[in-house]
């Protein structure tokens, strides 16, 4: 009972994060928000009993960070609207 | 992102770091049959610790791997996998069935060795394409 | 109204997956078919066939090797499908009006 209130509390935490995400102005601020909530689903995972799942949402959570980061440099960090 | 950061904080601090990253990706694939690991976690660990390299110290970093070079790795590590994979066909077994080696060991080793072999070409293989995606994003380009 | 009407298609496409969910077995249950038909054969048997006490491992690369092969392919074939498309876009960027200045 009490691994299925931490997975609903992280649950909530992860919708918050993604819609917060979609509706920001600032794209580097967007990248930020994202890189949290690749963060909220490693912690599900290991809610869940899944170390193999985690330890690889970790590292490509790092690296995709890294190339959006790479690709917002080429636009010249525009605003989405 | 291609010039050098420059500062001497960073280019210290980076000498410590890289060298516990390829090791703790060398642990996670060799232990990936007694803890939580395997080929992918120590492919993206090893990209890891190559493009932080190239992000502080620019193009003429110590450990490099320029961007045609890692498309080859790429292809090499896929071919490793089918290549076991065909191995095991040749000494009259079915596609990637380990128990057909013939090595002298129990059964259940040529699995273990079958396993550590099949990891090691998917870890080649994550390790390149993440090494090629960043060097095609970050290339200077020739006018 | 096209803003209404997509958060009534949203609304909506959520009520259907909640419904839908509700019927799958609870979380950690021991008695779902997912955890009596095929997973005591793969936790008994992996230690003796595949010498490895990992046994997510042990189903991934050895009972599962041909799907790992897939993957393995899908990974190669989107990194090269990711170079060619950024190669090759900055090649002709002297016809697009815009240009790159780095």
């Amino acid at each position: 009972m009490k691994e299925l209130s931490l997975i609903a509390v992280l649950l909530v935490l992860m919708v918050v994060t993604g819609t917060l995400a979609l509706f920001l102005k600032d794209l580097l601020a967007s990248i930020i928000l994202f890189s949290a909530f690749s963060f909220f689903a490693v912690l599900i995972y290991l809610a869940l009993g899944a170390p193999d799942v985690a330890f690889t949402e970790a590292v490509v959570g790092v690296v995709s960070t890294t190339f959006f980061i790479a690709a917002l440099r080429r636009l010249k960090r525009g605003c989405s609207r | 992102m291609n010039r050098k950061f420059g500062t001497i904080i960073l280019d210290t601090a980076f000498r410590y770091l890289v060298p516990f990253i390829l090791v703790f990706g060398m642990y996670v694939l060799m232990h990936g049959e007694y803890s939580p690991g395997g080929g992918f976690q120590a492919g993206a660990l090893f990209g890891i610790a190559v493009v932080l390299g190239r992000l502080i110290q620019g193009e003429e970093a110590m450990l490099n791997i320029s961007g045609n070079t890692a498309i080859i790795l790429a292809g090499i590590g896929t071919f490793i996998y089918g290549f076991i994979g065909v191995l095991t066909m040749l000494f009259n077994g079915n596609f990637l069935e380990y128990g057909a080696f013939p090595l002298n060991m129990a059964e259940a080793d040529r699995h273990a060795l079958g396993i550590l072999g099949i990891e090691i070409g998917v870890t080649i293989c994550v390790m390149a394409t993440i090494i090629a995606i960043f060097d095609a994003l970050t290339r200077r380009e020739e006018w | 109204m096209t803003r209404l009407l997509t958060f009534l298609a949203i609304g909506l496409m959520s009520l259907m997956l909640f419904i839908t969910t509700s019927g799958l077995p609870m979380l950690f249950d021991p008695n779902s078919p997912a955890a009596t038909h095929v997973s005591p054969r793969y936790i008994e048997k992996s230690r003796e066939e595949t010498g490895s006490p990992n046994f997510v491992t042990a189903v991934l690369a050895d009972y599962r090797g041909y799907d790992t092969l897939g993957e393995t392919t899908v990974i190669f074939t989107a990194g090269i499908a990711a170079v060619l498309l950024l190669r090759a876009a900055r090649k002709h960027s002297d016809c697009l009006p815009g240009g790159d200045e780095e």
